[in-house]
């Protein structure tokens, strides 16, 4: 039995000794009672998130693969798991749902079959929270950015912006000593966010270039983008006094290149913060050698199922036709789209993962439109037994927007990010819930092994301006 | 016997490297990390030279080189032939990453050993052939110095090796050699020493010289951007036949600089983006043939892509090298030269 205790790299995670022991007694009764046990592998995180779509204990098994034993394992989040007798409980009954002839699982209803995480329906719920996010603040009466863990994005934080301006006027002014300054200044930022860190950054660059007698803020060009229309509303009322330097571009972040080929080469600064964590993400396992997909697939516990149902007077039988309506139309599928606002918070809320464990024979079947050498190699690099993130949506945006960059220019990523695959080993990376949205650690260590083979080198350094945050900071540019 | 003879005009080439299959970068890599031998690699340099051969004289090309498929890069290839340069051969982790290397002392007279190179060239096609060496100015930027009292002095001696090794090929069949010194345009104001020491470098080659500057390719991406204007006056004392320049990608309004400076030099004319996956049509560069021909005679004329094709796909860089010939071809018929 292989026993993997990651909540002890957490210092936030209390004492677990007990709910360790509850586990392991579980583990003893099941082998009194005949059941295999002796291959399993057992998980102790810590989830940081208030909400995840883990259940206390979940129990997960491999299939396909050929002649060999299968994966067997249960993971415990300690969290939710403070209760040692209903944990001991809750891990018996996961054992006996990993024995060869399980009996039937808990009722539940399944919004989806099993998929890639990446094409699970959660990605769905995530984007309609980005376009419906009006919706869903004006209801709960407090913005996007209150669920952030330090409750304002680290995006417009003024130490950071400062600092990233003056390295771009330095920059701007080498390039004017050797007589190569364009002569318009592309600054992109993906993802408007509120538009407070574009306000801040025009504004200091404005006086910086204004104190030292230089023409650049005329030369500036600011494309700030996103795919969500509201956002760009939003951002908008805080560039006003820049208005005739800044241009709302709607932007598919997972391919800026493909709106924006005209600008190849040309952008001199790239900023992205918090984004690459919300995109969708498929996850890799390897277990003694083998490398696993995971797929997942979204499901509520019946009983809950029928008290949200039965609060928002649905029939049993229609919660799913209500999901779906919810998820092509919006709140407004509902007669009080208020009410609708507050069935989608309950039931996401309650949304779940099951999780299984697919053999890849190639690992080419998992890394579409990924380079499956750069992953073979990042992932060769990485300790034995390892479970991560692929960052398929965040790989691709990176890699689709660094031919925009000019050859002077720099692209900036501040975001959650593994930067050793060791790490993965050492706690939970996600996914995790923030109000309606989704967020994933990114797999850095992927991007910079990406961004290598392109000819770019890729720098982390921790997010320096805000004590205790968890954020570091992407710096690429092209080699030398 | 070989006929190499040209068309009268516009005759076509590939600057110097032909596309990189991605199994044969896989296969360097791999011989980095020590998984296959240097006689294994050797073999297979020699499969994927002919192929390149056979590439480009299947594509039309009037003048043919090795595609430069042997070469880490256009530095590396060089300096671990240097004696006295040390390289850090853990310094690199894909093949056409730069090593770090450092010169401690006098840099000893030795040949670098590329007329094989040639020969095999010449062995394999019938087709005339340029042969291509990276200039020392180029050589001096990826080198830490750490014994010379200054770059120009590194410069002055690599110039003095790379002499002999261009008489050497002069020796050995060459007749068509082209300099690469792509790092004018990231140190313009490098350029004084620069063509001195190009000069240097050149001093009684009996061949035809191209001199190619770009603003850089590494990965398939400029390193630099901006404007040839910083190559004049300077330029004009380069002991050379043709310089050899990028335009695809860039426009062709700074042809007006040949104009501008009397520039007595053939032009390699760049017509082919090498950074754009996407093929031109045969019209088009015949357009930019004749925005060209605007500046300079046809006799003063040669017609390639902007840089080497290293990092095009091999079908596409198959169908723009066929473009291109054929938009010569066009351009040769309109002027009753076909």
């Amino acid at each position: 039995m292989l026993i993997e205790l990651g909540y002890l790299h957490n210092p936030k995670a209390p004492p677990a000794d007990a709910a360790v022991t509850a586990v392991l007694r579980a583990v003893e009764r099941c082998r009194a009672d005949g059941l295999p046990v002796a291959d399993l592998r057992l998980y102790f995180d810590w989830c940081q998130y208030r909400q995840t779509f883990r259940e206390p204990v979940v129990a997960r098994a491999s299939v396909g693969g050929g002649p060999g034993p299968a994966v067997r394992e249960m993971a415990v989040d300690l969290r939710q798991a403070a209760d040692t007798e209903s944990l001991e409980a809750l891990a018996r009954a996961a054992l006996r749902q990993l024995a060869p002839e399980a009996p039937p699982g808990p009722a539940r209803l399944y919004l989806e079959e099993f998929a890639p995480l990446r094409a699970s329906i959660i990605w769905r719920f995530n984007a309609l929270y980005w376009r419906e996010i009006e919706h869903w603040e004006r209801t709960f009466r407090r913005g996007f950015e209150a669920a952030l863990p330090g409750g304002k994005s680290d995006a417009s934080n003024p130490a950071q912006v400062e600092e990233a301006v003056q390295q771009f006027f330095d920059g701007l002014r080498t390039l004017e000593k050797r007589g190569t300054l364009p002569p318009e200044l592309f600054v992109l930022e993906i993802g408007a966010g509120t538009g407070e860190r574009a306000g801040l950054w025009l504004d200091r660059f404005r006086d910086l270039a204004d104190s030292h007698g230089k023409d650049y803020y005329g030369r500036v060009r600011f494309l700030l983008s996103d795919y969500s229309m509201p956002m760009l509303e939003r951002a908008h009322g805080n560039v006003l006094h820049h208005a005739d330097k800044v241009s709302f571009i709607a932007l598919d972040a997972l391919d800026p290149l493909k709106t924006l080929a005209f600008l190849r080469y040309k952008i001199l600064a790239v900023h992205l913060s918090n984004l690459y964590d919300n995109l969708p993400t498929d996850e890799v396992a390897r277990r003694d050698g083998r490398l696993y997909l995971v797929e997942g697939r979204a499901y509520v516990e019946d009983e809950a199922a029928a008290a949200v149902a039965e609060r928002y007077g649905l029939p049993a039988d229609g919660l799913r036709r209500q999901i779906e309506l919810l998820l092509r139309i919006g709140p407004d599928a509902f007669p009080d789209p208020t009410a609708g606002v507050e069935f989608w918070r309950d039931l996401w809320r309650l949304v779940r993962l099951e999780e299984r464990y697919v053999a890849l024979e190639e690992l080419e079947e998992a890394v579409t439109g990924l380079d499956p050498e750069v992953v073979t190699d990042c992932l060769a690099s990485a300790p034995g037994e390892l479970r991560c993130h692929l960052s398929n949506g965040a790989l691709r945006s990176f890699v689709r927007t660094l031919p925009l960059l000019h050859p002077k220019g720099t692209l900036q990523v501040q975001d959650l990010f593994v930067t050793d695959l060791a790490d993965y080993r050492r706690g939970f990376r996600g996914p995790g819930k923030l109000d309606g949205s989704i967020v994933n650690w990114v797999n850095g260590a992927l991007l910079r092994a990406a961004a290598d083979r392109l000819g770019y080198r890729v720098e982390y350094t921790p997010f320096r301006y805000r004590p205790g945050s968890a954020i570091t900071v992407l710096t690429t540019s092209l080699k030398e | 016997m070989a006929d190499r003879s040209l068309p009268a005009i516009l005759p076509t080439a590939v600057v110097g490297s032909y596309s990189m299959p991605g199994w044969l970068e896989r296969i360097k890599t791999d011989f980095f990390l020590r998984r296959i031998s240097a006689h294994e690699l050797d073999e297979i340099h020699d499969a994927v030279t002919k192929a390149a051969i056979k590439d480009q004289e299947m594509a039309g090309l009037d003048i043919v080189t090795d595609g430069e498929l042997r070469r880490d890069n256009l530095v590396d290839y060089f300096l671990v032939r240097l004696p006295g340069v040390q390289v850090d051969h853990a310094s690199k982790r894909f093949y056409y990453d730069f090593y770090d290397a450092a010169v401690r002392g006098k840099i000893p007279t030795a040949p670098l050993r590329l007329t094989p190179d040639l020969q095999f060239l010449l062995r394999n096609t019938e087709r005339a052939v340029k042969f291509t060496v990276t200039g020392p100015h180029c050589l001096t930027k990826r080198l830490r110095n750490e014994h010379y009292a200054s770059e120009p002095a590194l410069a002055l001696d690599l110039a003095r090796i790379l002499n002999l090794e261009l008489r050497e090929l002069v020796r050995a069949g060459a007749t068509y050699l082209q300099i690469d010194e792509p790092y004018y345009s990231g140190f313009p104001e490098d350029l004084e020493w620069g063509v001195r020491v190009l000069n240097t470098m050149l001093e009684g080659v009996e061949a035809k010289i191209g001199l190619h500057i770009c603003f850089g390719n590494r990965y398939g991406k400029p390193t630099w951007e901006g404007s040839y204007r910083y190559l004049f006056p300077r330029i004009l004392e380069a002991q050379v036949h043709q310089l050899t320049l990028e335009f695809a990608r860039r426009g062709y309004e700074e042809l007006a600089l040949f104009r501008e400076w009397k520039c007595p030099f053939e032009l390699g004319l760049g017509v082919i983006d090498v950074k754009s996956p996407e093929v031109e049509s045969p019209a088009t560069v015949a357009q930019r043939i004749q925005a060209a021909l605007a500046v300079l005679p046809a006799e003063r004329l040669y017609v390639n892509p902007d840089c080497g094709l290293l990092h095009v796909p091999q079908d596409v860089a198959f169908r723009k090298l066929g473009a291109m010939v054929e938009g010569a071809a066009m351009v040769r018929r309109e002027l009753g030269a076909a």
